[in-house]
């Protein structure tokens, strides 16, 4: 379910600037924006002649000036499909722009996405961006569309009736006309309270969702506790107060109609009488107060519409404000000026040397932490004065209590952060002077969750090295310990895995995870806990198998289990941000301090576990 | 029992006032009616040397004036009508929601554990809310337009026949032709509708996962590679929904041409019957033309809209027998005597119980007993039969005693299946592996069970179950909430907080499902031991993995396949062959593995080994 914030409801203040940029945005679409307003206008005109027609029909009645029907019929006709074809075009045209203009922006957006740094994500969830995306996205681009043309049309209309009604009789459409300013001002009135108390209903909606999710997903909780019926009245609160809303809301939307037309028929009514007074002494006036009555029915749909249509835009103020903002943001962590200078030199030299895309040194011998320090936007500190050197050929073992600092320095390994001060340096060179591109495709990364893409097995290794064989995704599966379950599976490499895959379990998916990284060939090879799920038997083979590819290369894991700790060449103790023990296995044990009680706990453990599974 | 699912059995309780909307309906329209009348007698009165006809000449009496007033008391009666049907039916549709959303919250609290063992949290919460609003959405507005269309053809219909016969025939020809073009029309896009749905669904879905993997998209820097994937499914909703729009533009254009056409086709025959005289115009008068062409607009455009309308009501439809399947699944009955006494004292007798998960025997002729206030520990590989008895205890799953072979669950000497269940569980404490929290303040997260609590209880429970520090430590203390929105505890806080919620009710049971699992072992120690300061209050069930909560329990069983394999307390059990024993013996591996580690000085290590047990 996706979080909403509390700024999802709340009205925000009209502002000009955004919608300027998301006119920028619309640019490409200007011709076809122009030929839509076009359109309105002949819709609004030929809408207004309709009722001319009459006049004309009945006024030929009167006058007995009708000797053929042809030419009405004629002109009718003609109007007729010229109104249908606007109709026709004009939808199509709306169409192509709100489609059109979606992709771009959802284009554009995801782009952003994956450019931006994860202190962005930190404090935004998945569900609320994928909002920006679509709902939020679809609703600018259609006010684009719609929203211009039910006021361009609108406005047109009224002009159009303004102007004929003042052309065949200026007092008698000034009665008439007076009507409007009232009614648009309570168009706007209603519109606005209605768009008021739907967003209540909406956020009473989110909470009852939250509720029913919460109940459901704890019931037996629930049920333990004897608090079914604690649980319902509250639940009986929720929904009264939506009921209250939402009856509000629907009884302001049934008076609105209502009082809109009863003030349209003092226009009818005016007419009718004003209009009959002249039609009495002069019969060739009737198609004149006819066509009066008709205007004046007409005059509440465009002002409703238009009332209807400003209340949208304010309404999506604050959807335009996020997606604008998402547009524009500038990633935290991008490549220097002078590293994308280099790779542009490179690239236009054409060098195929053995150097990486930025001219740097492609192989990576030395990783250093200098003095780092790491803190969240937050200012809480999780890493402090930082120092630990690696060399190609080593592999790291951090371990420690949860909360200690690990996965950050996983994190600013990798580069999705960057050190608030100190420097990384690789062969001596601060990471930042590199191409992050060139950074990040030489990390081999595994995550503790692993994620898997709704495809086939294959493709989700293949992920690693798109151009890799098939030859070369199995063999990386071997290499894991995979290969046995995947071909036990009904399509073997080809079987889905299912959105988030469902249908592997934690363990199988952390292998693939790992085949992935394996496939990639990384020169960095990270390990956040990627093995926590498979059995002590799997891991014991997947060692082996790394021990091979890691032969040469830097590797930093961090594991809980004892085998994949032990064998590290280095073991990182971290507590509180900062190094408290570190050395070998043999010089921890020997000084029986924390790591040696994090060792003797973690053993007992792994074995009555062990127990417990051999039965 | 199961009902058929018709609107009428969820309308319950409003079914009058929807009607009445209904009927509301019906008059306001029937009113509005009458307003191309006073146009037609208007008109046809200023028209010198025709005779008015029709039922407001005498009472208007040619006044001008008063036509134009009855033009506005029409109008505003009218509105009043639609007023009320627009009151009654938000009214009504709102309070069938809400009834069937209390309904529903209910239903599925009361729903057996076995239900809940099976069903999908996902479709289930989609039904109590998208398929609660799509009725919602058809009552509100589909039943009403359906209403609407219908209303007008049949009042309008009369009213058109007494202007003018053969031109009020001409007029309703139209209808069939529109509604049959927009049923069609309807039917024929719903594929498209469908392949556009989906369309958005793979695109959302796409995206989603990006931003859910995109730690992975970047390890391995793939951001050009998910930018074509995304485009390919971003363009393909683009174009299916542009080729919707495109059909739409086609139906809206086409059938606006004909109501035009038709309306057009009307006027010009009436002004060439007109002008023919008045004996092939069978009385049709320009007054009666204009009324006619007012009427056709009344109806023309709720017709036009039916077809999309029906399309939604489908949707209703299915919503409705969606509902109508979580309804009709039985409840559980309770199977209480009345005669429950106040407190439990904690006593339980098990004796000779079998219990089957369809064909597999998951509890085989399991006998034990525990005295009030002692601690019974269970250990077992997991599938051997533990949660299966935990949920027997708290009568989720129901046995029969009835059967001499199922055997039988006394507390206190009373049979378990003949108490009320709330009853059962209201004096269990239970916590479990995965407890599950409340989205709300941790403060009510440890009260939830015992809402009378005062703050110092409050903190004696968390204290006890050592949560206390932690969560002082928030940055908002007990006011911290727990979960999506708030703070996100660790499992061990989890365990601990869930801990101090059944210790805060002061049970007479209390059952510890491998619930201190993720807690570290010193945190463990102190537990157990503010737990055995409490001795006496509760009988205590342990049911563990680790050899440092269970060995301080007056009985300990082995549980194997179902079946209790071992039985005794620590020293005894240490001294058998079997998983206890086997368990002990790790603390020795232990003292091997870093004697050999250390080589000379593994004595010491080794002792300390034993101290740490």
């Amino acid at each position: 379910m996706p979080l909403e914030q509390p700024s999802d409801y709340t009205v925000r203040r009209f502002s000009l600037d955004v919608w300027k940029k998301f006119l920028r945005e619309a640019a490409p679409y200007k011709k076809h924006m122009i030929a839509l307003i076009a359109c309105a206008v002949v819709l609004a005109v030929a809408d207004a002649m309709f009722t001319l027609m009459l006049r004309w029909v009945i006024n030929d009645l009167q006058a007995d000036a009708m000797t053929s029907l042809w030419p009405h019929g004629c002109v009718y006709l003609a109007l007729a499909i010229v109104f249908a074809s606007c109709v026709a075009v004009f939808i199509h045209l709306g169409g192509k722009i709100s489609t059109y203009l979606s992709y771009d922006i959802r284009q554009k957006g995801f782009r952003k996405l994956q450019d931006l740094s994860f202190s962005f994500y930190d404090t935004r969830s998945v569900g609320w961006l994928v909002t920006r995306l679509t709902s939020d996205c679809d609703r600018l681009t259609r006010i684009l569309a719609w929203g211009t043309l039910d006021i361009v049309w609108g406005g047109m209309l009224v002009i159009s009736i303004a102007v004929i009604s003042l052309i065949l009789n200026w007092r008698l459409a000034l009665l008439m006309l007076l009507v409007v300013p009232p009614m648009a001002v309570v168009s706007l009135y209603f519109q606005r309270r209605i768009l008021h108390l739907s967003r209540k209903v909406r956020k009473a909606n989110s909470h009852i969702t939250a509720s029913h999710n919460e109940s459901i997903s704890g019931v037996r909780t629930t049920r333990s506790l004897v608090r079914e019926t604690d649980n319902f009245d509250e639940f009986q609160a929720l929904t009264t107060t939506m009921y209250d809303s939402a009856v509000k809301n629907s009884l302001l939307a049934a008076m609105f109609l209502p009082i809109i037309t009863s003030m349209c028929a003092i226009a009818v009514a005016v007419s009718l009488w004003r209009g009959g007074v002249i039609a009495q002494d002069n019969p060739l006036r009737i198609g004149e107060m006819v066509a009066f009555i008709h205007f004046a029915l007409h005059l509440f749909g465009p002002i409703q519409e238009i009332a209807a249509r400003f209340v949208d835009i304010q309404a999506c103020q604050a959807a335009a404000e996020r997606v604008m903002d998402l547009l524009e943001i500038e990633p935290e962590i991008q490549d220097a000026p002078e590293v994308t200078r280099a790779i542009s030199q490179r690239q236009a030299n054409g060098a195929d040397d053995d150097s990486a895309m930025d001219g740097g040194d492609n192989e990576m011998h030395t990783i250093e932490f200098r003095d780092v320090t790491f803190a969240y936007e937050s200012g809480q500190e999780v890493l402090g004065n930082f120092n630990l050197t690696a060399k190609a050929g080593q592999t790291i073992a951090l371990v420690g209590p949860t909360g200690g600092g690990k996965s950050t320095i996983v994190s600013l390994l990798c580069r999705f952060y960057e050190p608030t001060s100190g420097q990384i340096l690789i062969n001596g060179v601060d990471y930042r002077k590199r191409s992050l591109h060139w950074m990040q495709s030489s990390c081999g990364i595994v995550l503790q969750t692993p994620h898997v893409f709704s495809t086939t097995v294959g493709d989700n290794i293949r992920y690693g090295r798109l151009d890799a064989t098939d030859e070369d995704v199995v063999r990386a599966a071997q290499m894991v310990n995979a290969d046995h379950f995947i071909r036990e599976m009904d399509h073997g490499y080809q079987t889905q895995v299912g959105e988030g895959g469902v249908k592997l379990s934690t363990g199988q998916k952390q292998l693939i995870a790992l085949a992935r990284a394996i496939l990639a060939d990384p020169q960095l090879f990270v390990m956040d806990e990627a093995t926590s799920s498979v059995d002590t038997e799997t891991e014991g083979l997947i060692q082996q198998g790394l021990e091979n590819v890691l032969g040469g290369r830097i590797s930093f894991i961090i594991a809980h289990r004892l085998s994949t700790i032990r064998s590290a060449d280095s073991i990182v103790l971290i507590e509180n941000g900062m190094i408290s023990e570190q050395g070998t296995h043999h010089d921890l044990i020997a000084r029986k301090g924390a790591y040696y009680r994090l060792y003797t706990n973690q053993f007992q453990r792994e074995k009555q576990d062990e127990i417990f599974r051999g039965g | 029992m199961a009902q058929k699912n018709t609107f009428w059995r969820f309308m319950k309780g409003q079914r009058f006032r929807y009607v009445s909307a209904i009927g509301a309906m019906f008059v306001g329209m029937l009113v509005l009616a009458e307003r191309p009348v006073v146009f037609k007698v208007a008109i046809d009165h200023m028209i010198k040397g025709q005779d008015a006809e029709g039922r407001w000449v005498g009472w208007l009496g040619g006044s001008l004036l008063l036509a134009a007033v009855a033009v506005i008391v029409i109008t505003v009666l009218s509105g009043l009508f639609m007023y009320l049907k627009g009151r009654w039916a938000g009214i009504a549709s709102e309070a069938v929601a809400r009834d069937l959303r209390n309904k529903l919250y209910d239903h599925i609290q009361h729903l057996r554990c076995t239900y809940h063992d099976t069903a999908d949290t996902g479709d289930l919460l989609q039904r109590c809310t998208s398929d609660v609003e799509t009725f919602r959405a058809f009552l509100a507005v589909q039943g009403t337009e359906i209403g609407r269309a219908c209303i007008a053809v049949l009042v309008v219909f009369p009213y058109m026949l007494m202007v003018n016969v053969p031109l009020a025939l001409m007029a309703m020809s139209v209808v069939p032709v529109v509604l049959g073009f927009a049923i069609v029309f309807f039917v024929k896009v719903r594929n498209t509708f469908r392949l556009c749905d989906e369309a958005e669904a793979v695109m959302t879905t796409r995206l989603q996962e990006n931003l859910t993997g995109i730690r992975v998209v970047r390890a391995f820097a793939r951001q050009d590679y998910e930018c074509e994937k995304f485009a390919d499914d971003n363009a393909l909703f683009r174009d299916r929904r542009f080729r919707l729009i495109r059909i739409m533009a086609v139906y809206w254009s086409v059938s606006n041409l004909l109501c035009t056409c038709q309306i057009g086709l009307v006027l010009l025959t009436g002004a060439y019957m007109i002008r023919g005289g008045s004996a092939d115009a069978g009385g049709l008068t320009v007054g009666g033309l204009v009324a006619m062409l007012f009427y056709m607009r009344m109806f023309l455009w709720p017709i036009r809209h039916l077809g999309r309308v029906l399309g939604e009501a489908g949707k209703a439809v299915v919503a409705m027998s969606r509902l109508g399947e979580i309804l009709d699944v039985p409840r559980e009955e309770s199977h209480g005597s009345g005669d429950d006494p106040e407190r439990l004292e904690g006593r339980i007798e098990i004796s000779g119980l079998n219990f089957h998960h369809g064909q597999v025997q998951v509890l085989d002729d399991v006998t034990v007993s525990v005295d009030a206030g002692q601690t019974l520990a269970i250990l077992g590989p997991s599938g051997s039969g533990k949660s299966t008895l935990v949920n027997l205890l708290l009568s989720f799953y129901d046995y029969d005693p009835g059967d001499q072979a199922n055997g039988s669950i006394r507390f206190d000497g009373r049979e378990l299946s003949s108490m009320d269940q709330k009853f059962v569980r209201s004096q269990i404490g239970v916590v479990m592996q995965e407890p599950f929290l409340y989205s709300r303040s941790v403060r009510d997260n440890i009260r939830v069970g015992h809402a009378g609590a005062d703050e110092e209880e409050i903190i004696s429970a968390a204290d006890s179950s050592c949560v206390h520090e932690s969560i002082e430590g928030f940055d908002k203390g007990y006011d911290t909430i727990v979960g999506e929105r708030g703070v996100t505890l660790s499992g061990g806080q989890r365990q601990r907080l869930a801990l101090a919620r059944a210790i805060l009710r002061n049970p007479p049971i209390l059952i510890l499902d491998d619930a201190m699992s993720a807690v570290d072992t010193e945190t463990e120690q102190m537990i157990l031991k503010a737990l055995r300061d409490r001795h006496g209050c509760s009988t205590t069930l342990v049911i563990a993995h680790r050899l440092s909560t269970l060995m301080h329990a007056d009985r300990i069983i082995v549980v194997e396949d179902g079946r209790i394999v071992q039985e005794g307390t620590h020293e005894s059990l240490v001294d058998v062959e079997g998983l206890y024993r086997r368990l002990w013996r790790v603390q020795n591996e232990l003292a091997d593995d870093l004697r050999a580690e250390l080589g000379g000085d593994g004595d010491s290590a080794g002792k300390e080994g034993d101290d740490a047990s």
